[in-house]
Formats: structure tokens, C-alpha cells, sequence
């Protein structure tokens, strides 16, 4: 039987400057959200590099975290793959350009479509795991008592998640872009007779370094965004088992936004360095 | 505060022969925002001393065994746990202070993604010095043999009923043979066969650990089997204190209001 909490805890209010007020609610709420993620954020950066480290549970995330997203990305890959090619084929035939297939689904994929897209498959299944799973481990107690045997609450399940995220998602992405050329390989297939050591070839003579390893790097971020947004929103949950729910629901949300922004930011910054 | 009770219950069970304090909480305030949960807690808790808190919801004394575990801070007053002032004690001092104090969490609080026997040796890896898997592997059987749980050794806490959760979170906690235990509503959300059960199990491992306790309810019949001394609280005071005997016979209305529904 779930138990309500013995005691009914109010905000504390403190007094505050009087510009602040002049802040509309929201942006006020939206600013407090923001500096409380940077200040999670910035715990995490000071307990990352001190003993105790957790391999032990770093080594498990890493295999809950990727190992058990691997068929879905995998899966998700593949069928963009597949589509991509299909939806593309009709339009490069109008130019007479369909020989550029492999070449242009390659780079699609290589360098915004792959990690993006498993990014937000990512954000959706990690993310809202990791949200409910802290949730529902804040309000059963379960933190503290880690607390109360002696262990780092914070560190044995916040820093944990968020390496395990941020080295994950990278390994996800190289396999999900593998898969999704396999996915446009067959698309191809279908309708040509183009064999498999031709496709690649075409694929990676239009690709070079400088297409992976910005798109590489970005996933790294991706990675840690979607850890530090799930553990945030779970290990700050409230309200019982619906502050549970509303975790899980926000971290997905959030971290989904942040990928996008995240991308936005590291097609600048590749621009700037003269990458596109 | 009514005094007067406390006066009384020296000469009651509280006058046994106990210990040396092991707990000495004085004037302790403790307010969440406008919410004053503890105004002028004071209580003392001797070796080999089983003291049961009662009051309503909401009244503070969850805050109360949290305060001393250093869960949440207080703002005034004192708690001295083992001769030491718990508020000056830095993180691994108060790591070591924990390893001598077992808590039972009111929701049980096991760890959803570990096993039976991973919750039970959580602890150990954490606080107790390194163990050979052997004697790990020994002195889980042997806390799971004294609940009576040893056929849920390789089960998952979701595999478990309300009764046998709260049975294996009291395992956990008395794992490391804790000098003190703290008990958070033991009894809460259970029936009362099983909630009888569990708390002849506690007063069981308290004479077989000879620890003390501080238990946390506002289950009667759990208080008369376990306590040496009643302390209520009202108004985040300790408002009265004595046996059960005692407490029950007080012509006060705030004090007969617990009494009310017991046998």
C-alpha cells in the first residue's frame, strides 16, 4: 500500500530583490529551472573526478543504457534507412542524379540524420527511464537509505548514469548510422542492382573525416544531456507517485528539446571551423 | 509541555536500569518554510531502552529520527548521538556514526533493482570493512534465518509481500549489528496479524543485538509491545512521557486521544 509522507513540506519563501517580480511567472520558473540545472550539472563536474568512483555501476549503466537500446535503435535506424531512400529516389530521378543515391543518403545520415534520430530515441527510452526510475526511487526512500548505508546517493546514481550516457549514446549512434546504410542499401537494392561493395564505396567517397567527426563529437553532448536532464528530473521528484510520472514525462521532453538545441549549436560551431 | 507526566515516569518503567545515553536531543526546532515541525524537542534515549514516539501525521516525528540520522538538518538545538554533536560531524564521520545505526524505512525503501540478498549486502560492501564473499555469504543467511525470510533470498523486492518487505528491510538494517535502531512507522500498511508479527520480531532483535530503539508509530498495540517508554508529540514537543500503563491512565485529552481506539 503506498503511504502518503508523514510530513507536508512548504517552500521556504525567501525575500526576493524587487526586480525579480517585474520577471513574468513563467520566464521566472523557466530561469529557476535552468540555474538548477546548471547547479546539478556543476555537482556532477565536482564529484565526477574524486573518489570513490563506481565503476562497478558506471559498468552497469553502460550496459542498461546500451546495451539494452541497441535492438530499438538498431530497429528505428533501419527503417529510416529505408525510407529515406525510398523518399528520395523519386526526386533524384527527375534530375537524372539517382546514381548519387548512396552518396547523398550517406551524408544525410552520417551527419545529422544518425544522431539526431538516436538522440531522441535515446531521450524517449533512457531518458523517461532513468526520470522514473530516480523518481520512484526518491519517493520510496530508497536515496536515502543508499544515503544512510554509508554511499553517495549522488554519485552512485546520477554520476553513473550520466557517463553512462554520455560514452552511449556516441557507440549507439555509429552502430544506429551502420544500420540505417544497411536499411538504404536495401531501399536501393530494390529497385537497382547495385551491389553491396559498390553502395558503400559510393557512400564513403562522398564522406570524409570532417563528416563524422563533428556529428561524432555532438553525440557525445546529446548523450550527456539526455543523463543529466533524466537524473535531474528524477532525483528532484515530488508529489508522490504522480511526481514520478511527471519525471519521466519532463525528461523526455526536456532532453528532446535539448538535442535539437544542442544540434543547432554544433552546426554553428562546425560552420565556423569551415566544416560544411 | 506537561511536565508533570515526565516526573511520573521515573517512577514507572522508565526508572529501570539502563545504560549510559546513547541519544541526548535538546531544544530541537526543525520549520519546513512557515511549517514549524519540531519547536522544542528534548529526549533522551538510554542503552537497552526501546522508545516509542506517537503522535498524529504530519507532526514532525518522521523529521524527527531523520534529524538524528543527519538526513535533514535542523536548525536549533542539539542532537548528541554516542557523545557527538551530529550537526558538526563531516561526511565521513557521520558515514562511520551510520554504520552504528540501523534504520527501517517506513516504505521499507529496498532496492528495486537488486535481489533480496544484494539489498542485504549493500550495506556491507558500503560500511563494513572488506569482507571475504564467505563471510558476506554467512552473515546474510544468517539475518535472513532471523527474520525468517531465508527462501527469499534470490527473489526481487516486487516479488515480495507488504509483511515480508517490511521483514527484509529490518534484515538490512540489522546487518551490521547496529547499537541503535530507528524505526519509521514499522507497522504502517499492514494487517494486524502481520503488524503483530513484526513487532515481536523487532523486540526479538533488540534482545538478541541488544540495541536500542526509537520507534516511530501511531500503532498502538505496536507501542504496548514494544515500548520501555511512550513519549507523545504535540505541537512538535515532546508533550508527555511514561510506560503505557502510565500514559493511558493520564486524565488528558490530547494524551487519551491515542488511547482511544486501543485494546
Amino acid at each position: 500500500m503506498e503511504e502518503k509522507s508523514d510530513i507536508t513540506i512548504s517552500p521556504v519563501k525567501k525575500s526576493e530583490p524587487a526586480w525579480v517580480t517585474v520577471i513574468p511567472n513563467g520566464l521566472r520558473g523557466f530561469l529557476n529551472e535552468a540555474g538548477e540545472t546548471t547547479r546539478f550539472a556543476l555537482r556532477f563536474f565536482r564529484e565526477v573526478f574524486f573518489p570513490p568512483y563506481e565503476l562497478r555501476e558506471v559498468v552497469h549503466q553502460c550496459y542498461e543504457i546500451g546495451y539494452r537500446s541497441l535492438t530499438l535503435v538498431g530497429l528505428t535506424a533501419f527503417i529510416i534507412g529505408l525510407v529515406l531512400t525510398l523518399q528520395s529516389r523519386p526526386t533524384l530521378s527527375k534530375f537524372g542524379a539517382e546514381s548519387w543515391l548512396p552518396a547523398m543518403v550517406g551524408i544525410s545520415i552520417i551527419r545529422e540524420i544518425g544522431p539526431v534520430i538516436v538522440a531522441l530515441i535515446c531521450a524517449g527510452k533512457i531518458g523517461s527511464s532513468i526520470g522514473a526510475e530516480l523518481g520512484s526511487m526518491k519517493v520510496t526512500e530508497q536515496i536515502d537509505a543508499m544515503e544512510v548505508s554509508g554511499t553517495n546517493p549522488f554519485k552512485y546514481i546520477v554520476v553513473s548514469r550520466i557517463i553512462a550516457t554520455t560514452f552511449m549514446v556516441p557507440i549507439l549512434t555509429i552502430m544506429g548510422d551502420a544500420i540505417a546504410l544497411c536499411g538504404s542499401f536495401l531501399a536501393v537494392r530494390i529497385k537497382s542492382s547495385v551491389s553491396f561493395t559498390l553502395f558503400f564505396d559510393q557512400v564513403f567517397g562522398a564522406t570524409d573525416f570532417s563528416d563524422f567527426l563533428p556529428a561524432f563529437l555532438k553525440s557525445f553532448f546529446f548523450g550527456f544531456a539526455i543523463g543529466l536532464i533524466g537524473c535531474y528530473k528524477g532525483y528532484n521528484s515530488k508529489k508522490g507517485t504522480e511526481g514520478v510520472g511527471e519525471s519521466a514525462n519532463s525528461a523526455v521532453v526536456v532532453s528532446s528539446l535539448l538535442v535539437f538545441v544542442i544540434d543547432l549549436i554544433a552546426v554553428q560551431i562546425t560552420e565556423f571551423f569551415g566544416y560544411i | 509541555m506537561m511536565d508533570t507526566f515526565t516526573e511520573e515516569s521515573k517512577t514507572g518503567i522508565g526508572a529501570r536500569n539502563y545504560g549510559e545515553p546513547i541519544i541526548e536531543i535538546t531544544h530541537l526546532q526543525k520549520s519546513f518554510g512557515e511549517n514549524h515541525v519540531l519547536t522544542d524537542f528534548n529526549l533522551t534515549v538510554k542503552q537497552g531502552e526501546n522508545v516509542v514516539v506517537l503522535g498524529k501525521s504530519g507532526c514532525g516525528k518522521s523529521v524527527l529520527i531523520k534529524c538524528i540520522v543527519g538526513l535533514i538538518k535542523y536548525e536549533a538545538g542539539s542532537i548528541k548521538l554516542f557523545g557527538q554533536e551530529v550537526s558538526t560531524l563531516k561526511q565521513k564521520e557521520l558515514d562511520i556514526m551510520r554504520a552504528r545505526i540501523g534504520f527501517v524505512f517506513q516504505s521499507s525503501a529496498l532496492y528495486d533493482s537488486m535481489t533480496v540478498k544484494q539489498n542485504l549486502e549493500f550495506p556491507l560492501r558500503r560500511h563494513g570493512k572488506q569482507k571475504s564473499k564467505t563471510e558476506v555469504d554467512q552473515l546474510v543467511e544468517e539475518t535472513l534465518e532471523n527474520v525468517g525470510l531465508m527462501h527469499a533470498i534470490n527473489l526481487m523486492p516486487s516479488e515480495l509481500s507488504g509483511g515480508m518487505r517490511k521483514r527484509i528491510g529490518l534484515a538490512r538494517s540489522l546487518i551490521l549489528k547496529p547499537e541503535l535502531m530507528l524505526y519509521d512507522e514499522p507497522t504502517t500498511g499492514l494487517d494486524p496479524i502481520t503488524a503483530e508479527e513484526i513487532s515481536k520480531l523487532m523486540l526479538a532483535m533488540q534482545e538478541k543485538y541488544n540495541s536500542s530503539s526509537i520507534i516511530i508509530s501511531h500503532d498502538m498495540h505496536c507501542a504496548e509491545l514494544t515500548a520501555n517508554r511512550l513519549v507523545v508529540m504535540i505541537d512538535g514537543i515532546n508533550y508527555a512521557q511514561g510506560s503505557f500503563e502510565e500514559l493511558k491512565k493520564i486524565n488528558d485529552s490530547k494524551v487519551h486521544a491515542f488511547f482511544l481506539n486501543s485494546k
